[in-house]
């Protein structure tokens, strides 16, 4: 396989756009992407599309709607559906197209407009679980987290206030992110007071619904030393699933999650994560599941997560920082968008490029994640420079 | 770029759409008995997979891991334990609910799997993990054949 790099990307601001179509926030921010690293739409050999659930747009196919916004035009087109483990899947596949020999330059677009999907997006999830045993209850999203979350607490004696820790982290992360919709200053005694969705789920542990967009160039190791002095190369990608029944996998801890990181680390020769990985970017739609992916990371033991956590080991000035960006929590969660968002974390944090966000210390290596599908999927990608 | 940032539908000129579809499928040949099963006999049955030594609770007609065909059914026992369990607040619409809702994955011994249903009959502070738990069951007469023919799960009382 040859080497690829990641050498240009750009994001939208996340927050309700009601204005724009998805494919014009395609467009405008693929051109932000390609100005980035000053190229144009003719150096682009093939276009990969990373968007979640038809039904936000109420279009089937959408990605066929997103395809000239994308500059897919007349060009090798896909897209790659793992629900919320798209985003990071994107970039993967964007990756793979460019390793295998076949292309040497990959856009990899991601776009979400979630708030035109009425009453609430989530109605788009609700005929996403087994049809005869699970959807007949009026099964939500939100029970499956709680579910889980109340699993993994119970595992290892993890308490709400030392998960809200995430929360009142990330969001005071994201007030450095330009593009951030949720960001600001709150407590821990903020968290447990916002009002219970699914217990032990409450209102600030959740990340907001978002539109926006988030799009990535990746170039073979030849074109890339020609268009940039700084590449960020992809060192290692892995994904996997696990059974689809919520009941026949272990809800305390993500075994899909380290068996795509173990592809990753692999790849990229990591044989102790916890010290070789600088910053991580683990997928954050709700606090607990910050932990609980690290740990599938392999980032610390299992049930250890809350405890570095506290300690402060993951803020940005700590140990081993755990969404400097502010992740979904704080910069917003359009789904796919946020995958590729956490790539294009590590590619201006490792490039040095992260402004007020800036890690200190230098960071080589970065490894950012995302999860999803029927909470059972997870993609991985490790980038150093 | 020259693109406004308008965050209100009602500044804009929207469109309203749907996607219209409904349909009728199949329960599937794991299913249909597994309804069925449940309408006539009041029994939650599963597969067993002998290779794997995993018995799927709602059964399936192969084994995901080994890919054998699985034609040994069993019955599974109506009293189990709650694995996991949340008390929901909030609607899919996310309104709030008069009555919070429990509901729960039941769990049952030797069984790969197991049940999400609600709890009923308990308070929500009275719910645990590892709570025994059983089946309550519909007349006969109001069985439909569907998930919904159990009515809850509740504790048992020692």
């Amino acid at each position: 396989m040859r080497k690829v790099a990641v050498v240009g990307a750009g994001m939208t601001k996340f927050m309700r756009r009601a204005h724009e179509t998805g494919k014009e926030l395609a467009w405008e921010t693929s051109r932000m992407a390609l100005d980035s690293c000053d190229l144009t739409l003719k150096d682009v050999d093939c276009v990969v599309m990373g968007t979640a659930p038809d039904a936000f747009d109420m279009i089937h196919m959408k990605h066929e709607y997103l395809s000239d916004g994308a500059g897919a035009w007349r060009k090798p087109y896909v897209r790659g559906f793992l629900g919320g483990g798209t985003g990071v899947f994107t970039a993967c596949q964007a990756w793979y197209h460019v390793a295998s020999g076949l292309f040497d330059v990959c856009l990899a677009v991601s776009e979400e407009k979630m708030s035109s999907c009425l009453p609430h997006p989530q109605g788009a999830f609700v005929t996403c679980w087994d049809q005869f045993t699970e959807s007949p209850l009026g099964t939500s999203l939100l029970w499956f987290f709680a579910w889980e979350m109340n699993r993994y607490m119970h595992a290892h004696g993890i308490t709400e206030r030392e998960i809200a820790l995430v929360s009142v982290k990330n969001k005071k992360n994201a007030i450095e992110h330009p593009c951030a919709q949720l960001p600001g200053e709150i407590t821990v005694d903020d968290v447990m007071n916002s009002e219970i969705m699914a217990w032990p789920v409450k209102r600030l542990d959740v990340s907001p619904t978002s539109d926006g967009a988030a799009v990535l160039v990746f170039a073979a190791e030849d074109v890339a030393k020609r268009i940039t002095d700084k590449p960020v190369w992809v060192e290692g990608a892995g994904w996997c699933l696990d059974t689809m029944y919520i009941g026949q996998r272990d809800l305390y801890y993500p075994k899909y999650v380290e068996y795509a990181a173990r592809m990753a680390y692999d790849m990229a020769g990591i044989k102790e994560p916890r010290h070789e990985i600088d910053i991580a970017e683990p997928y954050d739609p709700f606090s607990y599941k910050e932990l609980h992916n690290a740990e599938g990371l392999l980032l610390c033991g299992k049930g250890e997560a809350a405890k570095l956590t506290v300690d402060g080991e993951t803020q940005r000035t700590g140990r081993q920082p755990w969404c400097p960006s502010g992740g979904a929590l704080g910069v917003g969660n359009a789904i796919a968008a946020t995958g590729v968002m956490k790539v294009a974390e590590l590619f201006w944090q490792l490039r040095g490029e992260a402004g007020g966000r800036q890690v200190p210390g230098k960071p080589r290596r970065g490894v950012a994640q995302a999860w999803g599908d029927e909470m059972q999927v997870g993609t991985v990608i490790v980038l150093g420079v | 770029m020259p693109v406004d940032k308008i965050t209100q539908v009602s500044q804009t000129k929207p469109w309203h759409g749907q996607i219209p579809v409904y349909g009728q499928y199949t329960y599937g040949i794991a299913g249909e008995r597994f309804f069925r099963e449940i309408k006539a006999n009041g029994r939650i049955m599963g597969a067993k997979c002998s290779s794997c030594n995993l018995t799927y609770v709602p059964p399936r007609i192969y084994c995901e891991r080994c890919f054998s065909e699985l034609t040994e059914w069993l019955q599974i026992p109506d009293r189990g334990a709650v694995h996991t369990f949340t008390v929901s607040h909030v609607d899919l619409d996310g309104n709030r609910l008069d009555e919070p809702l429990i509901v729960a994955f039941v769990e049952f011994d030797g069984v790969h799997g197991g049940i999400v249903h609600r709890l009923g009959e308990v308070e929500p502070d009275q719910v645990y993990i590892g709570m025994p738990v059983e089946m309550r069951l519909k007349s006969k007469a109001k069985r439909t054949g569907s998930i919904l023919d159990i009515s809850y799960f509740k504790p048992i009382r020692v």
